[in-house]
């Protein structure tokens, strides 16, 4: 569904990403593995359009998406969650969610789209009034990919989405995440920590220093030396 | 002070045009006051050629009204020339709108020569009103109306309307509104427009009551400039506020001790700068 090909990515004059090939699978779950500062971030924006490779392809179902703007990216069905949540605080948690209905007009009508939003993180339903700045970190999180799903995306972009939070929601978010994808969402999710590697994904990639350094599952991951060196027994 | 009022109901629309491009674009559109002077200019030939047409006197506000809005066509194409520098340094906004006030400055000149225009014999034509011992014309009061209307409309159209609530989402995280299929050049568009006729409308609704000079754009857009410092950038409650404090400081320094009016105003935008440098109404978040 998704085929990221050879991408070179420069910020200025570093050269940040370097040959990145990844692909995502029809209803596939996708890990980017990598330290902070590894490319995870970079990878993902520049796959929703936020910089632009100097090389590489980024193909998604038919369409090249790396000369397109983002919010075209966005109508072709690519949402995407940022790790510091973008949660607009002026806006309710209903609005929040809303705005994706908005949008991108799908088959499916836009109160399914909010219920099955609400479905994923029922939490969240208690709390459609408050404003954007009356949720704690977890909440913020939880919304940021509420929001992502209202979009009835095809494939879900998170980056760190477990960043920050408290072991007691880790598992409660990680459920949510296998319930998106029983809803036929794929996955590509940024994470900076192996052991929050849901044991349902189907891949798994490490990057490192802003080249792919490691494909295959996750079993192979565990019982790769060069993986664990980077990114393994830490629990940060 | 009522003067003050009336006033301040067009300081108003002029900067709330300013915040809202501001809040959504960040540009800082120093054109905003011509915008205002070319609403002016364009009310007095509109309403000139609707009398003319046989237009019975009293439907004249509506003339003005559709002058402004039609005028708000002009937001489009000068949008078009302000998207080469969204993405650079203010210093180069600044320039760029500074240069957009020199040039409609010229056309005004170039279309109405530089004698000041008059809208002569309309401003009283719905008399006069006693108020508390005071006369005021039912045109001050007419346009009163029509600023607080335009301002109750203003907070309906941000807070609950779909594109009013894209607006905000969008001047709070554009990244993350083209995230969720925000076609930012269409917002853009949309949203400088009607900041335009904003600015459009307060210079015709202002010309009954003044001569059209090719001046009172910069000074309006000095005074603008003190609503925003005073309200706080970005924030139309902080418009609307701002835009009365200055107005009635106006009108009641006007009437009392004229020497000072100017000084009065600087004096409150002083004290806000250094009580609350963000201002009265400053968003919580940038």
């Amino acid at each position: 569904m998704l085929r990221v090909t050879g991408l070179d990515v420069f910020i200025d004059a570093s050269h940040i990403l370097r040959d990145v090939s990844l692909e995502v699978g029809e209803r596939q779950v996708v890990c980017l593995v990598g330290r902070n500062g590894a490319g995870k971030t970079t990878t993902l924006r520049t796959i929703m359009g936020y910089r632009r490779p100097a090389r590489g392809t980024i193909a998604f179902r038919d369409a090249a998406l790396e000369r397109m703007p983002t919010h075209a990216i966005a109508a072709r069905g690519l949402a995407f969650s940022p790790e510091d949540s973008g949660i607009f605080a002026d806006l309710t948690v209903a609005e929040n969610i809303e705005i994706a209905t908005w949008t991108r007009p799908t088959g499916r009508p836009g109160a399914e789209r909010i219920a099955r939003a609400y479905d994923v993180f029922p939490r969240l339903r208690g709390y459609a009034a408050r404003g954007g700045t009356q949720l704690s970190g977890g909440e913020r999180k939880m919304l940021s990919i509420a929001r992502a799903l209202a979009l009835d995306p095809e494939l879900l972009l998170l980056d760190e989405p477990f960043e920050g939070l408290s072991p007691a929601i880790i598992p409660t978010l990680a459920e949510s995440l296998a319930a998106i994808t029983r809803l036929g969402c794929g996955l590509l999710i940024a994470e900076s920590n192996i052991h929050h590697v849901p044991p349902w994904t189907d891949r798994l990639y490490v990057i490192e220093r802003g080249e792919i350094i490691f494909a295959g599952t996750l079993d192979q991951a565990h019982r790769d030396g060069s993986v664990l060196r980077v990114i393994g027994g830490k629990a940060s | 002070m009522l003067g003050g009022v009336f006033h301040a109901a067009v300081l108003f629309l002029v900067a709330a045009g300013l915040q809202l491009v501001f809040g959504v674009q960040r540009i800082l559109n120093l054109a905003c006051g011509s915008f205002y002077a070319l609403g002016a200019y364009t009310g007095v030939s509109a309403v000139g050629w609707a009398l003319g047409a046989g237009l019975p006197a009293p439907l004249f506000v509506l003339v003005l009204l559709a002058a402004g809005v039609a005028l708000a066509a002009i937001g489009p194409p000068i949008e078009r020339l302000l998207r080469t520098i969204y993405d650079r340094d203010e210093a180069f906004q600044l320039l760029l709108t500074f240069a957009l006030v020199l040039m409609l400055e010229d056309v005004i000149r170039f279309v109405w020569g530089t004698a000041p225009v008059q809208l002569g014999g309309v401003y009283l034509v719905y008399g006069q009103a006693r108020i508390a011992s005071t006369t005021v014309p039912v045109y001050n009061l007419v346009v009163i109306a029509a600023g607080a209307l335009i301002a109750l409309g203003m907070g309906w159209f941000l807070a609950r309307s779909r594109f009013g609530r894209i607006v905000r989402a969008t001047a709070e995280n554009r990244e993350m509104a083209e995230a969720l299929g925000v076609d930012m050049s269409r917002v853009y568009v949309r949203v400088f427009t009607l900041g335009v006729g904003l600015g459009t409308v307060g210079g015709a609704l202002v010309i009954p009551a003044t001569a059209a000079m090719n001046e009172m754009g910069i000074e309006l857009i000095v005074e603008a400039f003190a609503v925003v410092v005073i309200g706080g950038l970005g924030s139309m409650r902080g418009a609307a506020a701002g835009a009365l404090i200055v107005g009635v400081l106006k009108g009641v320094a006007i009437a009392t001790w004229p020497e000072v009016e100017m000084l009065a105003i600087y004096v409150i935008v002083i004290a806000v700068l250094v009580l609350r440098p963000a201002g009265l109404f400053a968003r919580a978040t940038a």
